[in-house]
């Protein structure tokens, strides 16, 4: 039978035999090991660098052995430190956002900070923040252009106080003093 | 462990935070309400002539005033003492405003501007839901003993405002605008009398005033009802509401313009919507600021220019501003 082994390892068998002989490896042990060993012998003889070896009987016998672990909370001392880097991490992240946030509120809202510059005087005062999108990071600030005088004059309705800057181009010089007071 | 508790420490006191952000404000001082209304009541109960001035940006406006009630009501005259000559005379809410120089007299209704020492609304109904009110310190000013009252804004979207009220009568001494801790704008009397004799012919125009060679114009056109509205403020922002839609006519523009004024008790912010034909130069649109705590932002929309004015925060005119919309 042992022949019969190496000539199928050496494909000198018809169909009919190979049937045969791997039917009667699977059920006798000592084929089996035969099998192993033709081919341990092969690969060795062909210089192989991943010999035939079967190590699932020594893997599955160290697995029985080995203690279970139940919690995957691994405490080694590099994972503690990995865990302990992360945390301060996640720390570090909720300080800064709130410090964002507050810096934001300080910044563009121009109350908010009049409310705080008052808080020694009035502890317990509270401001409902609101969200206002800041124009300075959009645009320019300068003198109104002549052309807004009519509308100035007008929101004013008269009031004292309203002499403006720039000077007049769609009003008669005299009564643009007048109105406006330069 | 420890990490566990400084993250825990950390969510909490975010969660905090909120809470007090969004706890209910704390309501205002009675006494300093009190205050309040004696102040608005006081231009109907007294009679007073002095001088003030108007002072900002290390400008400096002085004006003579005259307040007289009488039967037929309130009457006042303000005469501006500095630069060329302008006067402005008021019957109740019917104004003149009398340029010498130019003989030009233009006639208005006043709508929601307030002159000082008259400026607040009556009634100032929700000044306490916008600001804080409170009472800071007696101080004397011009010979009379004030009490100092501070608005303090409860969000970003107004200046806060003090005012010197005469503990004696109620009357409005001084008042100032503020920014933070920051006066923009103030007013204050230089000079003044309190319930003096004032005779009738200092509350009328001069007889060189009335001559004909002197042009009338009349701002007001008509007042836009709520069912003509063209324009609309989609989102006023907190504490304002919309007094008055009118079409203006306004010194030398050939169109007449949309006016939308707004308040929140204090501060009056006005929206021009103003047509552009196809010649019009294309307008200089931004952010400006004038003397003062006055800010304009000027954009165009569908062939309109739309310029937002107003004693507010930038943000606030920006956001009025941008909030114009047509009603189809």
């Amino acid at each position: 039978m042992k022949s019969k082994v190496s000539a199928l390892m050496d494909g000198e068998l018809d169909q009919q035999d190979v049937t045969h002989i791997i039917e009667a490896i699977r059920k006798d042990n000592d084929l089996q090991n035969e099998w192993r060993s033709y081919h341990l012998i092969g690969d060795t003889l062909r210089k192989s660098s991943r010999l035939s070896m079967n190590i699932s009987s020594r893997v599955s016998q160290k697995l029985i052995t080995e203690p279970t672990v139940l919690s995957s909370n691994v405490t080694t001392a590099i994972q503690k430190q990995k865990y302990k880097v992360f945390t301060l991490a996640a720390a570090a992240s909720i300080v800064a956002m709130i410090s964002a946030g507050l810096i934001m509120n300080n910044l563009y809202k121009p109350q908010q900070i009049m409310i705080a510059e008052q808080s020694n005087q009035e502890n317990s005062l509270t401001a409902a923040p609101i969200m206002v999108s800041s124009p300075p990071l959009i645009h320019n600030y300068s003198h109104p252009p002549v052309e807004i005088n009519d509308y100035l004059f007008v929101h004013r309705e008269f009031s004292p106080g309203i002499t403006m800057r720039g000077q007049a181009s769609n009003i008669h010089n005299v009564e643009y003093h007048e109105r406006y007071g330069r | 462990m420890i990490s566990r508790s400084i993250i825990s420490l950390l969510c909490f006191l975010a969660f905090g935070i909120q809470v007090v952000l969004a706890q209910e404000l704390l309501p205002s001082s009675e006494d300093a309400l009190e205050w309040l209304k004696r102040m608005a009541e006081a231009p109907r109960r007294h009679n007073y002539s002095g001088v003030f001035i108007y002072y900002a940006d290390s400008h400096i406006e002085t004006s003579r005033i005259v307040h007289k009630n009488d039967q037929a009501g309130e009457h006042e005259r303000i005469e501006v003492l500095d630069g060329s000559p302008r006067i402005v005379l008021r019957t109740n809410d019917e104004m003149k405003c009398y340029l010498p120089e130019s003989k030009k007299i233009y006639t208005e209704k006043r709508w929601f501007r307030k002159f000082f020492p008259d400026i607040l609304p009556q009634p100032f109904g929700n000044l306490d839901e916008n600001y804080y009110i409170k009472e800071v310190k007696r101080e004397r000013i011009i010979n009379h003993e004030s009490q100092i009252i501070s608005l303090i804004p409860r969000d970003s979207l107004r200046h806060g405002h003090q005012f010197w009220i005469d503990t004696k009568t109620g009357l409005l001494l001084k008042s100032a605008i503020m920014d933070g801790s920051q006066i923009i704008e103030q007013f204050a009397f230089a000079q003044l009398e309190i319930d003096g004799e004032i005779q009738s012919d200092l509350l009328k125009s001069n007889s060189f005033m009335t001559q004909d060679d002197w042009k009338v114009t009349n701002l007001l056109t008509s007042v836009i009802g709520e069912g003509e509205v063209e324009w609309k403020i989609n989102n006023l922002p907190s504490g304002f509401r919309k007094l008055v839609g009118m079409k203006r006519n306004l010194t030398e523009k050939p169109v007449f313009v949309d006016h939308i004024a707004l308040s929140d008790g204090l501060a009056t912010i006005s929206v021009f919507i103003e047509s552009m034909g196809e010649d019009t130069p294309t307008p200089t649109s931004g952010f400006f600021t004038d003397r003062g705590a006055i800010n304009i932002y000027v954009r165009v929309l569908e062939g309109n220019k739309i310029t937002t004015i107003g004693e507010a925060p930038m943000e606030t005119i920006k956001l009025i501003g941008d909030s114009v919309i047509k009603v189809n």
